[in-house]
C-alpha cells in the first residue's frame, strides 16, 4: 500500500514522536529505576534480613530462658523463685525486639507502596500491557518448582485449613 | 500401642529454631533420641545410615522438600514403613491430599502446640481400629 506525507505532515508527525520521547524520558526519570535498583530494593532487603535475624535471635533467647527454667534445681524454693524472677525479667527484655521489627516492616511496606505507585503511574502513562510468561528463566523455573511441589507457603489468616479441617481431610482420604 | 519413647526420631527442618522447638517438645514428651537434618536430601542420607522410629518433617525446604522426601521414603523398600509426620505451614487442601496420597501418617499445621504434637504421635502408633 502506497502512502505519502507532505513536508508539513511529516514534520508534525516527527514533532509528536519527539514530544512523546521527551515525555517518556521524563516519566522514566520519575520512575527512578536506578534508585529502586541500587538503593530502595537493597535497603528493603536489608530491613527484612534484619527482621529475620532479630526474630530468630529473640526466639532463641526466649527458648534458652525456658530451657533454663525447666532444668533449674527447684529443691530450694527461695533460690528457685529468685532464679525464675530473674529469668522472667530477661524474658520481658527480650520481647522488646518486636518494637524494632515492627518499625522495620512498616518501612518495607512504605517502600513497596512507593514502588507500586511509581510503576503504576509509568504503566498508566505509557499504556503498556503486561507481557505473558516470566521475566527470566530462573523466575520461570522457580514458578514451575513451586507448582510441581505444591509450595504455597503460609496461608493468611482465615485462609487455608486449620488443624481440625486437616484432621477431617486426612480421615476422609483414609485408604487412598 | 503407645509410641516407644526410646525410639530414634529424625526431625527435618531448614530452620534451626523450629528444630529446637520440636526437640524441646519431644523431650517434654519423653523422647530423648532426636537427630536433625536441614532438608530432605540430608534426611535421606541419615535414614539410610540409621533406622528411625519416626520422621517429623517440614514441607518447604531446599534442595529437597519434605514432600519429595516422603515419596522417596515410601518408594524405598527398606524405609517404606517408617512412620512419617508432616509439620508444615502448607495448609491448603491440595497439600494435605497430596501428602496423604504419598503415604503420610499424620499432618500438623504450623503453628502448633505440644498437645497437638503428642496427639498426632499417639495416633500414628495407636492400633488400627
Amino acid at each position: 500500500m502506497a502512502f505519502s506525507l507532505d513536508k508539513a505532515e511529516l514534520e508534525s508527525e516527527l514533532r509528536k514522536i519527539a514530544d512523546y520521547i521527551v515525555t517518556l524520558k521524563r516519566e522514566i526519570a520519575v520512575l527512578q529505576a536506578n534508585e529502586i535498583h541500587t538503593q530502595t530494593i537493597p535497603g528493603a532487603g536489608e530491613d527484612l534480613i534484619a527482621v529475620v535475624t532479630s526474630t530468630e535471635g529473640a526466639t532463641n533467647e526466649i527458648m534458652a530462658i525456658a530451657e533454663n527454667v525447666l532444668s533449674a534445681d527447684a529443691s530450694d524454693p527461695v533460690a528457685y523463685k529468685n532464679f525464675v524472677d530473674k529469668e522472667m525479667m530477661a524474658l520481658f527484655e527480650t520481647c522488646a525486639f518486636q518494637d524494632l521489627t515492627g518499625q522495620r516492616i512498616s518501612r518495607v511496606v512504605k517502600t513497596l507502596e512507593n514502588i507500586e505507585s511509581r510503576v503504576s503511574r509509568f504503566a498508566s502513562y505509557t499504556g503498556v500491557q503486561d507481557a505473558s510468561g516470566y521475566a527470566s528463566d530462573k523466575e520461570a523455573d522457580d514458578a514451575k518448582r513451586r507448582e510441581r511441589l505444591l509450595l504455597n507457603g503460609p496461608a493468611l489468616a482465615d485462609d487455608g485449613n486449620k488443624q481440625n479441617d486437616i484432621d477431617r481431610l486426612l480421615a476422609s482420604h483414609r485408604g487412598e | 500401642m503407645a509410641a516407644d519413647t526410646g525410639m530414634p526420631i529424625l526431625v527435618v527442618d531448614d530452620y534451626k529454631t523450629m528444630i529446637r522447638i520440636i526437640r524441646n517438645l519431644l523431650k517434654q514428651l519423653g523422647f530423648e533420641d532426636v537427630d536433625e537434618a536441614a532438608d530432605g536430601k540430608e534426611a535421606l542420607g541419615k535414614l539410610k545410615e540409621k533406622k528411625y522410629g519416626l520422621v517429623i518433617s517440614d514441607w518447604n525446604m531446599e534442595p529437597m522438600t519434605g514432600y519429595e522426601l516422603l515419596r522417596e521414603v515410601r518408594a524405598d523398600p527398606d524405609l517404606a514403613k517408617t512412620p512419617f509426620i508432616m509439620v508444615t505451614a502448607e495448609s491448603k487442601t491440595e497439600n494435605v491430599v497430596a501428602a496423604k496420597k504419598a503415604g503420610v501418617n499424620n499432618y500438623i499445621v504450623k503453628p502448633f502446640n505440644a498437645a497437638t504434637l503428642k496427639n498426632k504421635i499417639d495416633a500414628v502408633f495407636a492400633p488400627a481400629a
